[in-house]
């Protein structure tokens, strides 16, 4: 009898510890999403409940819906880039000569480093329209009117400058991961392939490929996950003085109805609808990494 | 073999989280810390004062100590909401006078009526400065500090152009500035006048000279009034001054210092890139070494002849969050921080103190002869923090939409707001 309850001892303090680490907080979401919790409810710090109220309103809420197509067509955006040019920087790191390879490498880990608050403000102070090098230095190459130019007129290009900072500092991570995957592609495979007259792409695409599928479709699921809910580099890179529906992400648009419009109910129901997406999308990463570890 | 791949993506997942989880700062508290929270235009104009306040209570405080946190404007109040949340507010906060409603409202802050006496010259407090602190009758708000716009300019600039004496009308300012202009053409990027597109206390004196307004409130509603008659009418006059005065694209730029690292306008001037500045009066703090001997202000005119545009009455109230430990130690720095010898520094610096009897005369006092404030609703705040007012002026000077257009959307979007959830 003894014996059989120790697995089951054995896993209670993990199980204690989710419990309290997510679980709770959870419940306490779902809880608030299901009051009017408002600036008054916060200072009496009691809410009112009122049902599915505030999921109603989010869903017939249109900024809700643009904000989501946005939020998609940026992900797409951001994750297609990183990985193009993740993959690019992985396959130069192969061909290059060691000590090149040691300094690409350490430039990476140095972006990778960089705290993402420091990287947005590097970025405003390299794009500011008065004194930003960027514009200083394409009206010295004369590549057009640039003098003074605002990058941030418009919310396409708040959310392409937005886009440029977020795949700047994912690349190093992709890179450098794709870049042990490749390494793991058997050399004799890739000669054979060459000896019987495979040209580059062809190699790539039915060598190389095969081999780091697994690790790019785990980096593109992960790369999702992050960019879906980006909040820090929108922010504030665009400011809050330029936050608008106009250019609303998922993230900011939780903090614009919850925090700003000191709805915290509401804001605690669109986090709970956001949390349904992102768990539907990683649906493919947990599979795929069960799979992985079958084929071992 | 992949399971190393997998190893390393795991070990960065696991690391980026420790990051993460790091750099949450940790707060110290001891049992005897005043927190403080004023804006940064204390840290910038009179950072002087605050410190005389400090050593002075603390000297009267032993074993206390002030800790003086500087906000930002954008970010202060989600900053307090959440210490409201974690019952861990700071005792004495600085509020914008268009900020006080929704917080007066929501029984935010402690009923300071009993402790008036306590304030110096408090029966002589200026009546609009009271009012932004006073919620059905009682008090919440201690008045610090007003102050209207004015121009800051430089003098050799104007004397080079042969202008002698300030403008008496809009008209003749815009030639001035437009000739001035054209004195430095070339230097590339000058502008007479800096000032930002979406900078929307300049714009909307405009509005108000031409004597519309923000929005009304009747049979029980708000309504926007952005789109009315003569409210166009300052708004197509302001696009008119703006296209004339700015030789640059800052059209979309607040120019408030903040967001996308815009510098603040005065460090335009600084650079010598522009001959004038309309803001606060303290603006004179920072105009560089350089210019500070030429370094001059006056009262930016109306289209009226000899009248003053007017100017947006800002300013701020000091409050005790009802959810602060040290109530009455709070109440004694704000009376020190307000006391006499604080507002006629304040004065001297170029605000507007809070009582009569300390009133000069003083570009920045004779410039709130005419002065507008936005509609004390309680949901005010959120049409400042949707932005709704910076949007229709990007909107209306890149001639995205009509001028008409822009005020019109900006018009129900503010009935909307201010009508609340």
């Amino acid at each position: 009898m003894a014996g059989r309850s120790v697995p089951y001892l054995l896993v209670v303090p993990v199980a204690a510890v989710i419990g309290a680490i997510l679980g709770y907080p959870m419940y306490s979401l779902v809880r608030l999403s299901l009051q009017k919790y408002d600036l008054f409810a916060l200072i009496a710090h009691h809410g009112t409940y009122v049902g599915l109220h505030n999921f109603g309103s989010v869903l017939h809420d249109s900024i809700f819906w643009h904000t989501l197509l946005r939020t998609v067509v940026f992900t797409a955006a951001n994750v297609g880039l990183t990985m193009v040019l993740g993959t690019l920087i992985a396959l130069l790191l192969v061909r290059i000569s060691t000590w090149v390879r040691l300094l690409v490498t350490a430039g990476l880990v140095l972006v990778w480093a960089m705290p993402p608050v420091v990287a947005v403000q590097v970025w405003s102070w390299m794009t500011n329209s008065e004194n930003g090098v960027l514009n200083y230095l394409l009206a010295q190459l004369h590549l057009g009117n640039f003098f003074q130019h605002d990058w941030y007129a418009t919310p396409f290009w708040q959310l392409t400058m937005v886009t440029t900072l977020i795949v700047w500092e994912a690349l190093p991570f992709v890179a450098i991961t794709l870049y042990a995957a490749l390494s793991q592609v058997p050399h004799e495979l890739v000669e054979a392939a060459e000896i019987d007259g495979a040209r580059s792409w062809r190699v790539f695409k039915d060598v190389t490929m095969p081999v780091i599928t697994p690790v790019l479709l785990i980096l593109t699921s992960l790369s999702i996950l992050w960019d879906f809910g980006v909040f820090t580099q929108p922010f504030l890179l665009i400011g809050a003085g330029h936050i608008v529906p106009g250019n609303y992400l998922m993230g900011i648009y939780v903090y614009e109805k919850g925090y700003a419009e000191t709805n915290f109910g509401l804001g605690a129901a669109i986090s709970l609808l956001m949390l349904v997406i992102v768990a539907a999308m990683s649906v493919v990463y947990v599979r795929r990494m069960l799979r992985v570890g079958e084929v071992e | 073999m992949r399971y190393r791949v997998l190893a390393v993506v795991a070990a960065a997942v696991a690391l980026s989280v420790v990051v993460a989880t790091a750099t949450a700062s940790s707060k110290k508290a001891t049992a005897h810390t005043l927190t403080v929270w004023l804006q940064v235009d204390a840290q910038n104009g009179w950072p002087d004062i605050v410190a005389a306040t400090n050593s002075a209570f603390e000297k009267a405080h032993p074993g206390w100590n002030v800790d003086v946190q500087y906000q930002q404007w954008t970010t202060h109040l989600q900053k307090f909401d959440a210490t409201i949340a974690g019952s861990d507010t700071p005792d004495v906060i600085e509020m914008g006078n268009t900020e006080m409603t929704k917080y007066m409202a929501a029984g935010a802050f402690t009923n300071l009526t009993s402790s008036q006496s306590q304030f110096a010259n408090s029966k002589k407090w200026l009546s609009g400065m009271r009012a932004w602190g006073t919620y059905k009758g009682k008090l919440f708000g201690v008045p610090y500090y007003a102050g209207s716009r004015v121009i800051t300019y430089r003098s050799d600039l104007f004397k080079k152009a042969g202008f002698k004496k300030p403008p008496k009308s809009l008209n003749q300012f815009q030639s001035e500035l437009v000739k001035v202009g054209k004195m430095k053409k070339r230097v590339k990027g000058f502008s007479p006048l800096y000032v930002g597109g979406e900078d929307w206390y300049t714009a909307l004196g405009f509005v108000f000279d031409y004597g519309g307004s923000i929005a009304t409130f009747s049979h029980g509603k708000w309504h926007g009034t952005l789109d009315s008659k003569k409210s166009l009418a300052g708004l197509k006059r302001f696009k008119a001054f703006f296209k004339a005065t700015q030789s640059k694209r800052t059209a979309t730029l607040d120019a408030s210092g903040l967001g996308a690292g815009n510098p603040f306008p005065y460090d335009v001037f600084k650079q010598g890139r522009t001959a004038a500045n309309y803001g606060p009066a303290w603006y004179t703090c920072c105009t560089g070494k350089k210019y500070t001997k030429v370094t001059q202000q006056f009262v930016m005119p109306s289209h009226v002849k000899g009248k003053a545009i007017p100017g947006f009455l800002g300013g701020s109230d000091l409050a005790v969050p009802a959810q602060s430990s040290s109530k009455s130690q709070a109440i004694d720095w704000i009376a020190d921080f307000t006391g006499t010898a604080s507002e006629k520094a304040l004065e001297q610096k170029g605000n507007i103190p809070n009582a009569t009897n300390l009133l000069g005369n003083s570009v920045n006092e004779r410039a709130a002869s005419r002065s507008w404030f936005v509609p004390q609703a309680t949901h005010w705040v959120d049409v400042e923090n949707g932005n709704i007012i910076k949007t229709m002026l990007g909107q209306l000077l890149t001639g995205q939409l009509s001028v008409k257009q822009a005020a019109r959307a900006a018009s129900q979007n503010i009935a909307q707001t201010l009508n609340g959830p």
